[in-house]
């Protein structure tokens, strides 16, 4: 093919592709699955009662698809900071699309990401988000385990408890 | 007994009853019983399913001695409101020790009653103070059906579900 040819060809993929997405705006409604309360009751359940049984008593929190907090919860004799804290790491996992201490990692050196800057983005491990392939449907996070690995271990308990309802 | 022998009895009933008091305020720490997140999660759900079995879908707080969350669900067929309005209603129980609804009929054509201009409180029936005995050890509230006593009901139905438990 010339290179007119192609670029030709190129332009006519661009426009039906730009049209199909316009249409498709158009004519639908966006199609998603939520976690729902009883899911989000679950995992946070099951989050809380891992860390206990590995010896840690810690709080956590489900965010839903646009950070919202769908449950809270106050582990029996954890300090007054983890509830917000498993908050801000779910929000952080739930926004970056990756567990907060991936998130912290990858800014580890750069105290003037733009990130850090926003409300409830920490960069503590300890928070998963929850995924349906590739679709980040909200978040667990978990603080009060002495280490943010240990946390996030409890958090994927959660996720791996309803694993597959995930769908 | 003379007006002396009187004062100095009286010195010495007062620096006896200061002792005493001084005494026991240094020699002891407060003992008191607070719900486990286990029984906040039994009330939440009984809450939540009670008013499920009714047809109405309920967001629940549960709150601890201090006011504090130790459980919060959203339920995700409940309107927006009610996750906040839950845990409002809840933290009005607690810190009144009665219902939200109680409050509320007791304010009510008192726009300026200085209860109201306090952060979380709300004058609307649906949350009832859980107590062992006379002394209050937290609050459940719940929002989202037709209906402060509605409302009211479901909470009713979460603390007896634990009722046993509360001593």
């Amino acid at each position: 093919m010339s290179k007119t040819t192609l670029r030709a060809a190129g332009i006519s993929l661009s426009v039906a592709f730009a049209s199909s997405l316009a249409g498709a705006a158009n004519a639908q409604l966006v199609a998603r699955h939520d976690l729902s309360a009883a899911m989000a009751l679950t995992m946070a359940e099951t989050a809380v009662a891992t860390c206990k049984t590995n010896g840690y008593n810690v709080s956590a929190n489900v965010v839903g698809r646009n950070g919202e907090v769908i449950v809270a919860m106050r582990g029996d004799n954890t300090g007054p900071h983890t509830l917000e804290n498993s908050m801000k790491k779910a929000y952080t996992a739930r926004a970056q699309r990756r567990s907060s201490g991936d998130f912290g990692d990858s800014i580890k050196d750069n105290f003037t990401a733009g990130a850090l800057h926003l409300t409830n983005i920490v960069t503590a491990r300890g928070a998963l988000p929850i995924k349906v392939g590739e679709d980040t449907i909200g978040a667990i996070g978990v603080s009060g385990a002495p280490g943010g690995d240990k946390d996030e271990a409890c958090a994927k308990a959660g996720i791996d408890k309803v694993a597959d309802q995930l769908k | 007994m003379s007006k002396t022998a009187l004062r100095i009895a009286g010195i010495s009933i007062a620096s006896a009853l200061v002792c005493g008091v001084a005494g026991s305020a240094n020699a002891q720490l407060l003992t008191h019983k607070d719900m486990s997140l286990a029984m906040a999660t039994t009330i939440a759900r009984a809450t939540i399913d009670a008013c499920k079995a009714q047809g109405y879908n309920v967001s629940v707080h549960v709150l601890g001695r201090e006011g504090q969350v130790v459980l919060a669900v959203r339920n995700e067929s409940a309107g927006l409101a009610t996750f906040e309005n839950s845990m409002k209603k809840a933290y009005t129980a607690r810190t009144f020790s009665r219902s939200s609804g109680e409050f509320a009929e007791g304010v009510k054509g008192n726009p300026n009653a200085g209860a109201l201009f306090l952060t979380n409180i709300t004058p609307a029936q649906g949350a009832l103070p859980i107590k062992i005995g006379n002394e209050t050890i937290g609050a459940v509230g719940v929002s989202g059906a037709p209906g402060g006593e509605k409302d009211e009901a479901c909470a009713k139905a979460g603390i007896e579900k634990v009722a046993a438990d509360l001593k």
